[in-house]
């Protein structure tokens, strides 16, 4: 089974950083079968980290693998756009609206 | 006031611009946000780069140049060219790559929070004092609305005041377009300063403009300024130089003819406009050309700028006259430029002397004729243009001489035909004098600031050996010249060969009539001896007759004479 390795770079608990931890978590919870490895870093606390990572806009999703790294700037709330960017569909995954397969 | 404030290094900072901090009223706030507003290759990068490096290298201030557009490698090419030049890996300033990335895809709302954080980071690490935001548009631009925007400038502002560092942040934006600063207007109002940029070009002239708009507190210039882009990067040099020319001012330069220099108590005053006015043909183009064959002479960089007539031609000209403009143009020293006046509008044409001007780094400028700009566009442009075109060379120091074609309708009312008369320091005309059959070309210094310039009118004598002021007669209150001057000055001389001749004359007619006495007492002479003579001959014959008869008489006795001897005399005989 793939694993979807991300980072969610965010900035404190502004609303936009917290509403995409939500967005995307949401998300994750719908593919039971995908195994996320979601790690949540926070730049307020860690600037250099952020700057290595040469995060700009907080929040920002970095999907680390499978490559190729893919990055989303901002609240997540467009859920097409978050899945079509973390290669769900292409990892052979549905949505649970569709149903199992 | 302004003084004060431009050294008070506590309240701004000094930019390392040449020209800016005396223009700006002293340079950046420090601790504030500016604005630097400007169209796409009007160097806002170039200012902001600028300011940051003076500012590591010069006033202990290090700086952190955030990078939203280019890539730190594409600015320290960009810079390559400056004796500044940002490295990627300076130890002054550091270029952070804050570029967005082609895989990053916009989904939502976001704010700067993050980048602060990091911003205050390197500034803590570093001890930053200065920080540049180079183009924040391209970032601010993927909100999806113009009130996150706002909300992140917002945020930006509120970061910086609280860390206390000298913040720029450039945008895009053609300030000629008042309508095109769109969701960024906002940031004028919101900046404690505001510095506009221009790039123009017209028929492939470039010329840039520099303006604070704004700046709170300070008593900074509105005006918008030229400045230009040499080896130490943006230069608003005249700006300094305008500070600086009271004491350049005291300096006189020649123009070129020296009873002129005389005239005016030693020359043109060094980055003063002097205004030749006058009717065709009086000489205007070749008194220019002699203050720029001056100025060449002396090494000084000079432009020359003519509309209508081709370089080679005046060089032919002014040669007629003494002034051989040719080893300067082949030394470079000085430039001809030609131009029509009717190809390009007046404002055009002042964008070319603009920017010739600062490619021949020219300290001297001739324009002949100025008048020429009113020959297209409107007359309100036109004036606009000529008066901007004086005003920038002073502005930059330039010692400009320019002509003006002047009808000779009126030749004593002197009426300049573009209101530069009012702007040009020295305003000299020049007429044709018409009077004893003749024209001749009369020379009055209308005005000259600073100057206790002669009041009279001069003639204006050309020959081979180049341009003469003789003084003027003036008899009963008229200036005599041409043949009539020549008449008075040889007035004496004439009255005084007059007398000579007609006393010669005298004597000789003295002479003749003795020598006519003469001859006719040897006339006199003459016949008298004709009458001595004749009376003489007229004795001789009356004595020879007496002879004769009294010879016969005897001869006649002594035929008869027997009987009469005995009665000789008596008579008495019966």
């Amino acid at each position: 089974m793939a694993v979807l390795r991300l980072c969610l770079y965010v900035a404190g608990d502004s609303p936009n950083s917290v509403a995409a931890e939500r967005n995307l978590r949401g998300l994750l919870a719908s593919y039971p079968g995908v195994r996320a490895d979601l790690q949540i870093r926070d730049v307020l606390v860690d600037p250099e980290g952020g700057l290595a990572a040469r995060v700009l806009a907080t929040p920002t999703l970095v999907k680390v693998a499978p490559a190729p790294e893919a990055r989303v700037m901002g609240d997540l709330h467009d859920l097409d756009l978050l899945r079509s960017v973390l290669g769900l569909v292409e990892l052979g995954l549905v949505s649970p609206e569709h149903g199992p397969r | 006031m302004s003084t004060v404030r431009r050294h008070d290094a506590a309240l701004y900072a000094a930019t390392g611009v040449p020209g800016f901090d005396v223009v700006a009223g002293g340079g950046l706030p420090k601790g504030c946000i500016t604005v630097v507003f400007g169209g796409a290759g009007s160097c806002k990068t170039i200012f902001a780069a600028q300011t940051l490096a003076h500012g590591a290298r010069h006033e202990a201030e290090p700086g952190l140049f955030v990078a939203f557009e280019e890539s730190p490698q594409r600015i320290a090419a960009n810079t390559a060219a400056f004796d500044w030049r940002l490295d990627r890996n300076g130890a002054d300033v550091e270029v952070l790559d804050a570029q967005l990335g082609a895989t990053v895809v916009q989904g939502g709302d976001f704010d700067l929070a993050g980048l602060l954080a990091i911003v205050a980071s390197r500034v803590k690490a570093r001890g930053v004092r200065r920080v540049v935001f180079d183009g924040l548009d391209v970032m601010l631009g993927h909100l999806p609305d113009a009130r996150l925007v706002r909300r992140e400038v917002f945020r930006l502002r509120e970061w910086a005041q609280g860390a206390g560092v000298t913040t720029i942040i450039t945008a895009k934006a053609d300030p000629r377009d008042r309508g095109s600063l769109g969701d960024y207007d906002f940031l004028q109002f919101l900046a404690d300063c505001v510095v506009v940029l221009q790039h123009r070009v017209e028929h492939g002239t470039a010329f840039r403009l520099l303006q604070v708009s704004k700046h709170r507190g300070s008593n900074h210039s509105a005006d918008e300024v030229p400045f230009t882009l040499g080896s130490g990067g943006i230069d608003l040099g005249g700006a300094t130089r305008l500070e600086l020319r009271h004491d350049a001012s005291i300096e006189r330069t020649s123009s070129g003819i020296s009873a002129l220099d005389g005239m005016l108590g030693g020359g043109y005053f060094r980055g003063s406009s002097t205004l030749i006015t006058g009717a065709p043909g009086t000489a205007k183009t070749t008194m220019a050309a002699a203050f720029a064959n001056a100025c060449a002479a002396r090494n000084e960089r000079t432009l020359f700028v003519s509309f209508d007539e081709a370089p080679a031609q005046i060089v032919r000209n002014v040669a007629s006259v003494g002034i051989d403009l040719k080893p300067h143009l082949a030394s470079g020293v000085l430039q001809i430029h030609s131009f029509r006046s009717r190809a390009a509008n007046p404002e055009t044409h002042v964008g070319r002397i603009r920017s010739l001007l600062e490619q021949h780094s020219a300290t001297s400028l001739v324009i002949d004729p100025i008048s020429a700009l009113g020959q297209s566009g409107t007359e309100a442009l036109s004036e606009g243009a000529a008066v901007g075109l004086l005003d920038l060379a002073k502005s930059l120091g330039v010692t400009t001489v320019c002509t003006s074609l002047l009808g000779n309708q009126a030749p004593l009312s002197e009426k300049s035909p573009i209101g530069i008369s009012t702007i040009a320091d020295t305003w000299m005309h020049v007429s044709y004098m018409s009077h004893g059959g003749e024209r001749n070309r009369a020379l009055t210094i209308v005005k000259s600031r600073g100057t206790a310039h002669s009041n009279q009118v001069r003639e204006l004598i050309l020959s081979n050996t180049g341009l003469a002021l003789p003084d003027v007669y003036s008899v009963g209150g008229e200036v005599l010249m041409g043949t009539l001057r020549w008449l008075k000055e040889n007035e004496q001389r004439r009255h005084a060969e007059t007398s000579e001749r007609e006393a010669s004359l005298r004597e000789r007619e003295a002479e003749f009539r003795l020598a006519e006495v003469k001859a006719r007492a040897q006339a006199a002479l003459a016949e008298q001896a004709l009458g001595e003579a004749a009376l003489e001959r007229i004795r001789l014959d009356r004595q020879s007759e007496v002879q004769r008869n009294a010879s016969e008489h005897q001869m006649l006795r002594e035929r008869r004479g027997a009987e009469e001897s005995t009665e000789p005399v008596s008579g008495k005989s019966p």
